[in-house]
């Protein structure tokens, strides 16, 4: 190789020595600093900067390839990172409107975090990633920053089973909020209905559907939803009242368990009367 | 090593001649250049490689004696000895020294020498340039043929004679 470059070299040798001449001159003019090699830098400067101007695209054009592929990678990257500061955000809020709840809440709350959903059964129930424990028994009552979510029918170690407002075994004793009229809110697998309510009683869409006191599972005052829909059917005894619940169990995602048990002493008593009067 | 101080020496005799006695016979300020004669002797007998050492050599000397415009004569003689050394021709270079070719070659070589020269030289200065380059160049390169003739009847002389034995 070198042998080659030697050869060649020597056989041009005449321009080599040119070349090597006329550049150590053009150093030793360059080290004048009169009018004439001010007027050659700015010439060549305006030159070069022209003729790097227009040759510009070629580096361009073979970079094009590496630079896409950068470019993809980045873009890939800040889409990811884009997802999951939206992400975050959602989070965020949930967790500030969460925050709300667990504040306004006379009951200590544990929070939890849904890790399953079953929202297209008659039986519809969630699974959330607390369990006994972190002091979550059965029948303690879920809500979520909308309102009430449903009741914990089964716990393990760490995990335990909700039953929802859309189940058909679901019942909460429920009043309006502003006419203080009583029913028992319960879904028959389509709707979510306050039962029981005579059709005399004042009820009409829009009212605020709460927990009542008379409620042996579930405190007072937590909100059930809103009253979509008053129906009166000839003939029928009670109103038609169609409720929609306040939580979107579709978008559900993190849950508080309330430090609540029904009262055992109020539960036995009922049951004994219960017994006695044979029902 | 004897030819390299005869180089020296001849470089040197004709700078003194270039910058003491040329001014006497100066045409309107225009001056021959005795170093563009020399150059193209050394080229036409010696070949490419040593015009251009010599010519590098010989405007390195000028530059530094001048002291107007350091590396100007040096690119100039330079470029222009490695033009005068595509005659170069070991086998007649004598009667190209001899005779009319030799102006020729010392008029091309003046030409392009001139014309690099005055190129750069004139550059920033005020007035009509491309005139002033034209009149310098050719006036120059004219005077400088002129003044070959002397050598050129000088080879003719000598190389006759040895022609002749």
């Amino acid at each position: 190789m070198i042998r080659r470059i030697y050869d060649v070299l020597f056989l041009f040798k005449e321009y080599v020595l040119l070349a090597t001449l006329v550049l150590l001159s053009i150093g030793m003019i360059a080290l004048n600093d009169n009018v004439q090699v001010r007027r050659i830098r700015t010439v060549a400067t305006v030159a070069f900067g022209v003729v790097e101007d227009r040759l510009s695209f070629i580096p361009a054009y073979f970079g094009l390839r590496s630079e896409n592929a950068l470019l993809r990678r980045i873009n890939v990257s800040l889409a990811d990172e884009a997802s999951q500061l939206r992400e975050e955000k959602l989070e965020n809020i949930r967790l500030r409107q969460l925050l709300g709840l667990k504040q306004r809440s006379s009951y200590p709350l544990t929070a939890a975090e849904i890790v399953s959903k079953n929202l297209t059964l008659l039986r519809n129930t969630l699974t959330l990633d607390a369990g006994r424990l972190d002091g979550i028994e059965p029948l303690m009552p879920v809500v979520g920053d909308g309102g009430l979510v449903g009741l914990v029918t089964d716990v393990s170690d760490h995990f335990s089973v909700v039953n929802i407002l859309w189940n058909t075994d679901f019942r909460v004793s429920a009043k309006i909020q502003r006419s203080r009229v009583d029913g028992i809110v319960a879904w028959d697998g389509r709707t979510l209905a306050l039962r029981n309510v005579a059709k005399t009683r004042d009820v009409v869409p829009g009212d605020v559907v709460l927990s009542s006191e008379y409620s042996s599972s579930f405190p007072p005052d937590i909100r059930i939803g809103i009253v979509s829909d008053v129906q009166i059917q000839e003939g029928a005894l009670f109103k038609t009242v169609t409720v929609m619940p306040t939580v979107d169990f579709v978008k559900l995602e993190e849950v508080f368990v309330m430090d609540y048990l029904p009262d055992e002493e109020r539960s036995d008593l009922e049951q004994e009367a219960k017994q006695k009067t044979g029902k | 090593m004897e030819h390299y101080l005869r180089s020296a020496a001849i470089a040197i005799l004709l700078l003194l001649v270039q910058t003491t006695f040329m001014p006497f016979v100066a045409l309107g300020g225009i001056l021959p250049d005795l170093f563009i004669l020399w150059l193209v002797y050394i080229a036409v007998r010696r070949g490419q490689i040593e015009a251009m050492l010599t010519g590098f050599g010989a405007g390195l000397l000028q530059d530094v004696v001048s002291t107007k415009f350091f590396g100007l004569a040096v690119l100039s003689k330079t470029v222009s000895s490695f033009a005068a050394g595509y005659f170069f021709n070991e086998n007649t270079a004598e009667q190209t020294l001899g005779s009319y070719r030799y102006l020729s070659i010392v008029g091309l070589c003046s030409l392009l020498h001139n014309l690099i020269y005055f190129v750069i030289f004139l550059q920033g200065t005020e007035g009509p340039w491309l005139s002033s380059l034209v009149i310098l160049c050719l006036s120059t390169t004219l005077y400088t043929v002129v003044v070959s003739v002397i050598p050129m009847f000088a080879f003719s002389q000598k190389f006759s004679t040895s022609w002749a034995q």
